[in-house]
């Protein structure tokens, strides 16, 4: 692929990204979801980056933040909305919501327990290896995640086993309102790999072409049988931890720092244009992404709603229908 | 304005989180071994707000903002309580009680009996249920399963009087209490509360254990607990227009469980509804149901039934979720129901 090409597709994938998101608070808005709504606004670089080394027969764990993963791993984008917006023909039937989507056609999955995902990754990973695959399980985490008694347990074994099992961490420096250097006993997340004979890369989760490159060499680490990875991607969260958060934990000056400064699409642009994409085209491919969000959620708002007569379904084997 | 009709219009403008808070400042004041561990609790006062003012007041010492890491904070409660403080341990929403069960059943729960009295477990465990559509995994009650697990104390009020003095008298217990407080109840205001009993200023405790009549009625005995009081009580507003009387009891603990008061209204009424937000099979209205048959004889009862979640997670969309959490309509419906040709 030449520069340009590579370029465009990552800024195209940021750019999905960011208005799959904006989508979901325009549904939010409009009352298509009536829980908590946690989107991933400014951390599209790690979403679109780790999109490249992904196989198929990969599986990745996220978490409450999850969309980009989704959209990372090939999760339908039609049904993941639908899910998002609560209707019978989202990815789950309107029964899990926004921080549960379950897609076992692409290996993917979610929770909204913090620290829950990692020990679901090696589960994946001791499968893959017993199975002889060549397939890498990517445990996501948020940096407070990372202090979970799970991340660890689940890091013990994988270092023991040397099981093909890549902890992504993106870490925004807050778990809610907690800062990540008021309770973190390391610098680092990524240096603590070492403690379960991982291998611990730290890279800048605003940059799309790095995130590409770490989470590339995490993952032949990992295929190749070296053992786990942690990968800490540096990132911001532009808005609240949920929507409907008061933010006292950060002033709104703070917050429009992060945004000016931060923001992985504008500051691809200077790469953009070294490739040889121009500002117009970049526009371009915003405007188009953006229109074909608004398109989706126009579908998607169409769709009837679960038929409260099949509430008690999905619980047993015998009670799914085809 | 007289400076009573001030402080009730305080009281109505004053959103419940700020209620709990005053509880624990007012407790924490009075006793030096009261201390607060928890995510988010100290700086951002809570995701509710119900420790807001309290790590200014007390220092980040006795308020502490814990990691995400339950296991090793809910430990740290049993080890400070152990060692002569009175912890008060924040589970953001109960739903994570999952990832550290161990020390709240294993320790907490049963030390006081493995230590044959020797070994007192002051402890508090505050935490959030309850529906307010985020699904599966942050909409649970769970009190049943506290309740099932010997050795806790369990409670859950319905309104702010209540925090109040429930929560004061959780920390001044030297046994281990669930404080599970409902997240609709979290967002409301004083004024919004159909049931509203005046709140004093001071310090002031209500006994753990008794169950409150909400509202008076003669035809059915309608027994519930936290958020479902209100519904209950709208259902009963609804059906008094149609001539039929709810009496409606806030049970206001799980642990212990006041049966006397349910059956001493049931044998009147000779009809008990019981309607629980936690999940139906193995829990709280099975087993009250029995108590009150228990207290008045299998034939002191016309006729029992109960309303709750039914054995199903809690679903995401909106129009499954109607269908299985008990709201007003529902609960009116079952009472229609029970009171039939009576
Ligand atoms: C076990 C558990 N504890 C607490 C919570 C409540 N909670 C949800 S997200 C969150 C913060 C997560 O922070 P981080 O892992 O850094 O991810 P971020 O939100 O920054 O993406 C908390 C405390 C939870 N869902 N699960």
């Amino acid at each position: 692929m030449t520069d340009a090409a590579m370029a465009r597709d990552r800024f195209r994938r940021m750019a999905a990204m960011r208005a799959f998101d904006e989508a979901c608070l325009d549904a939010l808005r409009r009352k298509a979801i009536h829980g908590e709504l946690h989107v991933g606004l400014g951390q599209e670089a790690i979403g679109a980056g780790m999109a490249e080394a992904l196989r198929p027969e990969d599986a990745v764990v996220s978490t409450h933040r999850n969309h980009f993963h989704a959209l990372a791993k090939g999760v339908d984008r039609r049904a993941l909305l639908a899910e998002i917006c609560e209707r019978e023909a989202g990815l789950c039937r309107g029964r899990g919501g926004h921080m549960h989507p379950f897609d076992p056609a692409t290996n993917f999955s979610a929770t909204g327990i913090v620290g829950a995902s990692i020990p679901v990754a090696l589960g994946y990973a001791h499968a893959f290896r017993l199975r002889g695959e060549a397939a890498v399980a990517v445990g996501v985490t948020g940096d407070g995640g990372s202090h979970t008694g799970g991340f660890h347990e689940a890091l013990v074994m994988a270092g023991a086993a040397r099981l093909p099992l890549v902890v992504l961490v993106e870490n925004n420096a807050l778990a809610i309102s907690v800062q990540f250097e008021d309770v973190s006993p390391t610098e680092t997340v990524a240096e603590r790999a070492a403690a379960y004979s991982a291998l611990g890369l730290h890279v800048d989760g605003t940059d799309v072409d790095a995130v590409a490159h770490t989470v590339a060499q995490a993952m032949d680490h990992a295929r190749g049988g070296r053992g786990p990875v942690i990968v800490e991607a540096i990132c911001h969260r532009f808005r609240g931890h949920f929507e409907g958060d008061p933010e006292g934990y950060r002033s709104k000056e703070e917050r429009q720092r992060v945004r000016d400064n931060f923001d992985p699409l504008r500051l691809y642009r200077h790469r953009l244009a070294a490739a040889g994409v121009s500002d117009d085209e970049a526009d371009a491919i915003l405007v188009a992404e953006k229109a074909a969000m608004k398109e989706l959620l126009a579908d998607v708002l169409d769709m009837p709603m679960p038929d409260p007569a099949g509430a008690m379904l999905y619980r047993f084997v015998e009670e799914a229908r085809a | 304005m007289s400076a009573v009709a001030e402080r009730v219009n305080d009281r109505l403008a004053m959103p419940l989180p700020a209620t709990i808070a005053e509880a624990i400042a007012l407790e924490m004041e009075r006793d030096e071994t009261i201390l607060c561990l928890g995510e988010d609790i100290g700086r951002a006062g809570g995701v509710f707000g119900a420790t807001k003012g309290l790590q200014e007041r007390f220092g980040k010492g006795r308020v502490v903002d814990t990691p995400i890491a339950e296991m090793g904070f809910t430990g740290m409660g049993v080890g400070l309580a152990q060692a002569g403080m009175r912890p008060l341990v924040e589970i953001m929403f109960v739903d994570f009680i999952g990832v550290c069960l161990e020390q709240v059943y294993n320790a907490a729960a049963k030390i006081p009996y493995m230590s044959g009295g020797r070994q007192r477990m002051p402890m508090v465990i505050k935490t959030a249920g309850g529906c307010i559509g985020s699904a599966a995994q942050h909409s649970q009650c769970l009190w049943g399963l506290f309740a099932h697990l010997p050795g806790m104390k369990v409670v859950a009020p319905c309104n702010p009087h209540d925090h109040k003095g429930l929560m004061a008298a959780a920390l001044r217990s030297d046994d281990p209490v669930v404080f599970i407080e409902h997240k609709a109840l979290l967002l409301r205001k004083g004024r919004d509360f159909r049931h509203h009993p005046d709140v004093p200023d001071g310090a002031y405790t209500v006994p753990i254990g008794e169950a409150a009549v909400v509202r008076r009625g003669s035809d059915v005995t309608l027994a519930t607990l936290s958020a479902t009081v209100e519904h209950a009580l709208a259902a009963a507003e609804d059906l008094a227009g149609e001539g039929l009387s709810v009496e409606v009891i806030d049970l206001r603990s799980v642990v212990p469980l006041d049966a006397d008061t349910v059956a001493e209204s049931a044998g009147r009424t000779g009809r008990l509804l019981v309607v629980d937000e936690d999940y139906l099979s193995f829990g709280l209205s099975a087993e009250l149901s029995l108590r009150v048959i228990d207290l008045l004889g299998l034939s002191g009862l016309r006729q029992v039934a109960r309303l709750a979640v039914p054995d199903v997670p809690i679903p995401a969309a909106l129009s499954l979720e109607k269908a299985v959490v008990p709201g007003a309509e529902m609960i009116a419906d079952k009472l229609r129901q029970m009171t039939k040709g009576a």
